[in-house]
């Protein structure tokens, strides 16, 4: 089995003790679109940020996340953050540059590549979210979905076989969120989305897991999980409205 | 304090945003150049004595001059350099007892509006960050650099939450008194503070997502 | 307290700028070492928050209102180093994006509200801690430093103004003096009030106490030490007590061509005495020597009434 991501019983606590996951085993296989569902404060972003090795702060490469088969390891976290590229909630995190040319240039960058290379992979990530001829715009300057799609760009230029987005569409007008949405479709790394947005979920995915306070509840096929309305409810989410329109084949 | 403390956002994101509107062959000149001449002026400008009024006029044509192709809202430069008149009052006045004061504070006034008028011009025609390219290549320390990228890009993300919670707070708030006001004040304060803080460590994750050492 | 261009002449920018040179490489050396990586965006955002923070106008009687200056806030909350940066991060941004402060006066007006605000003020606070402990200790201290430090940099910005001859000391140390022995009380009282905000809701981001070794913060203190009283003796003394003569004197006996230095040294007395004020030096002086007392017990009694006893601990 091709195993992009392998998670085996992660457990982590923040700092003042409470237990933010507890126990979390899945496996993704390249190529899948996979929706980490669950109510606000279950985990979905701490579990996340173990996935490029942010967290545990003091990393002990025992195994409990493996990415394309290694161990998140310290010695191995170069490596790891090249194949996977992590999306953050909130844009203005991580635009950090003052122009959107330097911003999206910055990874490239970081991966070592020469002038000609960082310049080409900028223009053809730009160029793949909609925004060629934004370079020399200023970062602040942009608007949401703007900075989503700098955002987005920004990781697109490291060339990640894994795609890892939080929340990629909140904030977002429709127009903003199809066209996203119309943008996460072209890729084909292998995605996790942790998402409130079901529609995405539905448009986008075939498979959904659900997480609560920091266990995995629920994990199948996205028609399946989200049909059953009982489970959504009991889990802080709900049965889309989209469902009662789309064909499930 | 004076001239950059406005009571909103409005004013202050007036006042930045100004070059990104504007068009001109001042515009399109290298930061370098225009950075490296405006050091000379404001040097020579506060090194020249007063009695050199030749230097002074040069001075000041050439300003107007470089005002007027710049294309900048006259009224809007005429406001920020009225930012130095508490500073030349307060001169005037001390002058004012003197019948021959050795300080001319004409002369002094005089200075000052050219210099201010010139760090106007060059900051309003250049982006911030041909700025630091070029404080970067007159080897000012990296982490400085860094740390003056960072102020910039985060500046308006900062005062718009500080804005955001002052609204919030006020719209809380039903008493007039001013002890519970600076209270509720020094909280937002407090809280802008934290917020910062923690959006500094989510920075770093991003950053360290993306590759850095 | 932003000084423009053209207020202070060639000589006067030229040994501040060289001294708050020094100042902040070596305040910049000392973060390098200390901070941990982790911290690195947080000097920036500290300079972002200090600048929003001066916004936020905390009003007084009438039309006026109070602001935060926030060196010694920043101090007391990121150590002297972090603050002596991220001052002067802020003072190089507002003096290139909104002209506030000249850029000749860059060196003057780092040395008083990045170096001076700083180090003086986060070494009273410091010493009255010491002195007085708890939350209430450490609430009377940042209060007190605050205007200490205000006023010490007030002090030192007349004293670049006289030394210039665009304002004599005259004139120049009672007037900045006494106005900023009352902004001071605001600046004092606004750090005060952030820091208790900051302390109640995360007391873990104060990280201005690291682990650094009692012997290096010493090195640290004694280097930046050595600076401020070297400014203090440029700026301020010459002014404040008769040097140049006694100097003069001293140098003559070691056969020193002192007429050399002569420009270096500040004019022995104001170059004029405005009419009726010439009494007011030595008022301000007393003035200050009697506020400083009463600020003190100001700053007790506040920390006393914002800290209540039982939940102390």
């Amino acid at each position: 089995m091709n195993a992009a991501i392998e998670i085996t019983n992660l457990k982590y606590r923040y700092h003042d003790g409470t237990e933010a996951l507890r126990g979390v085993s899945f496996c993704i296989t390249s190529g899948e679109c996979v929706a980490l569902l669950g109510p606000n404060g279950s985990g979905k972003s701490t579990l996340l940020l173990h996935l490029n090795g942010i967290l545990p702060e003091k990393l002990s490469g025992d195994g409990a996340v493996k990415i394309l088969g290694e161990p998140v390891a310290p010695e191995k976290l170069e490596a790891v953050r090249r194949q996977v590229g992590l999306v953050f909630q909130d844009p203005d995190d991580q635009l950090f540059c003052p122009t959107v040319q330097e911003d999206v240039a910055f990874g490239p960058q970081q991966l070592g590549l020469g002038d000609a290379e960082v310049a080409a992979r900028v223009q053809k990530a730009l160029a793949q979210v909609g925004l060629a001829g934004f370079g020399h715009r200023a970062t602040h300057h942009l608007s949401h979905g703007e900075k989503r799609r700098v955002c987005l760009a920004g990781v697109l230029a490291c060339e990640p076989a894994i795609l890892i987005l939080d929340e990629p569409t909140s904030d977002l007008d429709p127009r903003g969120r199809r066209e996203f949405k119309a943008l996460l479709r072209q890729i084909p790394a292998t995605k996790l989305i942790a998402t409130h947005d079901l529609e995405l979920v539905v448009e986008l995915c075939s498979r959904a897991i659900v997480l609560d306070r920091g266990s995995v509840v629920a994990d199948g096929p996205v028609f399946e999980l989200l049909n059953d309305e009982q489970l959504m409810l009991e889990h802080g989410l709900e049965r889309p409205h989209i469902l009662w329109h789309v064909h499930p084949h | 304090m004076a001239g950059a403390q406005a009571k909103g956002l409005v004013s202050v994101h007036l006042i930045h945003h100004f070059h990104g509107r504007h068009e001109s062959p001042i515009h399109r000149l290298p930061a370098a150049l225009k950075l490296g001449l405006a050091l000379v002026i404001i040097v020579a400008t506060v090194l020249a004595p007063i009695q050199w009024r030749g230097w002074f006029l040069g001075v000041a044509g050439l300003l107007v001059l470089m005002a007027i192709v710049s294309r900048l809202p006259p009224f809007f430069l005429f406001r920020r350099l009225l930012a130095l008149s508490p500073f030349v009052l307060g001169v005037v006045l001390v002058n004012a007892y003197q019948p021959a004061g050795r300080v001319n504070w004409l002369g002094v006034a005089f200075k000052s509006v050219l210099c201010l008028l010139t760090v106007i011009l060059v900051s309003n025609t250049t982006p911030f960050s041909q700025i630091l390219r070029v404080l970067k290549s007159i080897r000012v320390p990296a982490l400085l650099i860094t740390t003056i990228a960072l102020m910039h890009r985060y500046l308006f993300v900062l005062m718009d939450e500080a804005e955001r919670m002052r609204r919030a707070r006020a719209s809380r708030t039903f008493t007039r008194g001013r002890r519970f006001h600076w209270r509720a004040l020094a909280t937002v304060v407090g809280q802008l503070f934290i917020r910062a803080s923690e959006r500094a460590e989510r920075i770093y994750d991003a950053m360290c997502a993306r590759g850095w050492k | 307290m932003h000084i423009p261009d053209g207020f202070i002449d060639g000589r006067t920018a030229a040994v501040a700028g060289v001294i708050s040179a020094v100042g902040v490489g070596f305040a910049l050396r000392q973060v390098r070492r200390e901070l941990p990586p982790r911290r690195v965006p947080l000097l920036g955002l500290s300079a972002a928050f200090l600048f929003a923070a001066q916004m936020v106008n905390f009003p007084v009687a009438g039309g006026t209102s109070g602001h935060l200056v926030g060196g010694t806030l920043v101090a007391a909350l990121l150590g002297p180093s972090a603050a002596v940066v991220v001052v002067t991060t802020v003072l190089i941004v507002q003096c290139f994006l909104f002209q506030d402060g000249g850029v000749t006066a860059l060196g003057a007006n780092v040395f008083n509200m990045a170096i001076i605000n700083s180090v003086v003020g986060y070494l009273i606070y410091r010493v009255v801690c010491r002195w007085l402990t708890g939350v209430r200790g450490r609430v009377t201290a940042i209060a007190f430093a605050a205007w200490c430090a205000t006023v010490l940099a007030a002090i030192s910005c007349a004293g670049q103004l006289a030394w210039s001859g665009t304002i004599p000391w005259s004139v120049a140390f009672p007037a900045m003096t006494t106005v900023h022995m009352f902004i001071g009380v605001g600046e004092g009282l606004i750090s005060a009030l952030v820091f208790l905000a900051v302390y109640r809701a995360r007391p873990d981001l104060i990280t201005e106490t690291t682990q650094m070794a009692q012997t290096q913060r010493l090195g640290e203190l004694v280097g930046y030490g050595l600076l401020v009283t070297l400014g203090i003796a440029v700026f301020i003394a010459p002014f404040a007590c008769s040097w140049p003569d006694g100097l003069d004197s001293v140098a003559e006996k070691f056969g020193f061509n002192h007429k050399l230095a002569a420009p270096l040294l500040a004019a022995p007395a104001p170059d004029y005495q405005v009419p009726g004020i010439h009494w007011a030096v030595g008022a301000t002086a007393t003035a200050g020597a009697v506020g400083s007392l009463i600020v003190f017990a100001l700053a007790l009694l506040m920390g006393r009434w914002l800290v209540p006893k039982p939940k102390d601990s």
